[in-house]
């Protein structure tokens, strides 16, 4: 067995044991250890901002269907103010259009009433002084002085008829 | 010898001795001489402990190995918005492949991140170790040292220039490793199931007395069987594979020897080339499986051992 392939070396491999197992000891401390946690926290990051951006969707999500809620409510809100205050108005326009008739119908009446009462104040004058007339004109047809009793008599006279008159 | 070749086939011709492809490829392969190492050192307890060419591989990949990860990893961990480079990405990709596909389903995940480190080391050691046994740096270093310096025969560059550049195909550092595997393997049963619990889940318990007489020395054997097997599938895949490249490659020279200078040119042109260069793609593949294998299987018998199945 003088075959260079098939030496047997025990110093070869108790170099190798050696070599290899300071290169495992070295690798660990300065590579491999911080490397491996290094890995590890990134995945944890990775991890967290994954759950962090699904979460964030969800709230977004949350907000939109929120705020689409809270729009269709102020919407029909204000549709509504809107209706009714124009059925406020129109009440008060109506309101205000049957015052102002019933006012022009008060006017009216009053006014009415007035012309009536001042006819009567005016017939009843006219009256007056149709009597006054009539004495004046009687006593200068008659151009003298008639006696008491006449003039008594004259005066029922007149009465008499202007009571039948009224 | 082959270095002469390699550049000049007329002048291997013209060399004195014949060209000899079974020694030839035996030295870009094996080690180099133990009578001739880099730096003698030893013997202690009757073992040689001299740095020869496989020694100095085997460190120079450790080196590459510890600079290259380390250098990323520090880098990346510096940046305050932590971007990964390029080659930290490719890093960061053979090591959650390791920890996810290799070590997490076998070992389990509550022992992770105790043999993650181990069995990465390993899958980047072998990788490397096979890989560079592709990259003919000492080839273009010795064709350097023959045409331009020079150097002396017992010059440190002719020591580095000789011996094959892969650690990996001697199956003393193959050994080395499988080694580790086993201890690694007690350790592991020992730390989950305790010192007793581990040497009694070797065999299942609950058969008739004679069956563990069988069992139990097959059990013990199988202990020792396995990091052998890994011993010696990756030394025989990687020296395999570098045989059968020079080999190949030597045809050019044997055809030159046989007939012509312009026969063994003809040859590498329209045969050795490129069936070397296909077989060398096929090498990238091996080289990786290779250490994809001794990686996994040593996963799966630290598994066995953490969750003994009886």
């Amino acid at each position: 067995m003088n075959n260079p392939l098939t030496v047997v070396d025990p110093g070869l491999a108790i170099w190798t044991i050696v070599t290899f197992l300071v290169l495992v000891g070295a690798l660990k401390k300065f590579a491999w250890g911080p490397l491996l946690s290094a890995l590890d926290e990134r995945r944890a990051t990775i991890e967290k901002s994954v759950e962090d951006a699904k979460r964030a969707t969800a709230e977004l999500q949350q907000v939109q269907e929120e705020s689409a809620r809270l729009l269709a409510q102020a919407r029909s809100e204000a549709s509504g103010i809107v209706t009714r205050s124009r059925a406020d108005a129109d009440r008060f326009r109506e309101e205000m259009r049957q015052k102002a008739q019933e006012d022009a119908a008060a006017i009216v009446k009053n006014a009415e009433k007035e012309i009536q009462l001042e006819t009567a104040r005016a017939v009843a004058q006219i009256r007056t002084e149709a009597v006054d007339l009539s004495v004046a004109i009687a006593s200068k047809l008659l151009r003298r002085n008639i006696s008491a009793a006449d003039n008594e008599a004259l005066i029922q006279d007149a009465i008499g008829q202007f009571k039948q008159v009224q | 010898m082959i270095e002469q070749t390699h550049a000049d086939p007329q002048a291997a011709q013209a060399a004195v001795e014949k060209f000899n492809a079974g020694d030839t490829i035996i030295g870009h392969v094996a080690n180099s001489s133990a009578e001739h190492p880099l730096l003698h050192i030893g013997p202690f307890f009757g073992i040689d402990f001299s740095v020869t060419k496989h020694v100095f591989m085997v460190w120079a990949v450790a080196i590459v190995v510890f600079v290259a990860a380390t250098w990323l990893v520090r880098r990346y961990l510096a940046q305050d918005r932590r971007v990964p480079t390029r080659g930290m990405s490719a890093l960061e990709f053979i090591v959650e492949f390791v920890r996810d596909t290799i070590v997490a389903p076998n070992v389990g995940e509550k022992w992770v991140s105790t043999w993650t480190p181990l069995l990465l080391t390993f899958f980047l050691f072998i990788l490397t170790a096979n890989a560079v046994g592709l990259i003919p740096i000492f080839d273009v270093l010795s064709l350097l040292d023959h045409y331009v310096f020079h150097t002396a025969e017992d010059s440190l560059l002719k020591g580095l220039i000789h011996g094959g550049s892969t650690a990996t195909a001697n199956f003393n550092v193959t050994g080395g490793l499988a080694i580790i595997t086993f201890f690694a393997i007690l350790t592991a049963g020992i730390r989950a199931n305790g010192f007793f619990q581990h040497w009694k889940n070797l065999v299942p318990h609950g058969l008739a007395w004679p069956i563990y007489i069988l069992l139990i020395p097959m059990e013990i054997v199988s202990m020792f069987v396995r990091p052998f097997a890994l011993t010696m599938r990756l030394a025989a895949n990687m020296m395999g594979g570098h045989i059968a490249i020079l080999a190949i490659l030597s045809f050019v020279f044997i055809f030159a020897d046989l007939f012509s200078s312009a026969a063994g040119v003809g040859i590498g042109i329209g045969f050795s080339v490129p069936l070397a260069v296909a077989i060398s793609a096929l090498e990238i593949i091996v080289v990786l499986v290779q250490a994809y294998v001794f990686t996994l299987l040593s996963a799966v018998f630290i598994g066995m051992a953490i969750h003994a199945h009886h």
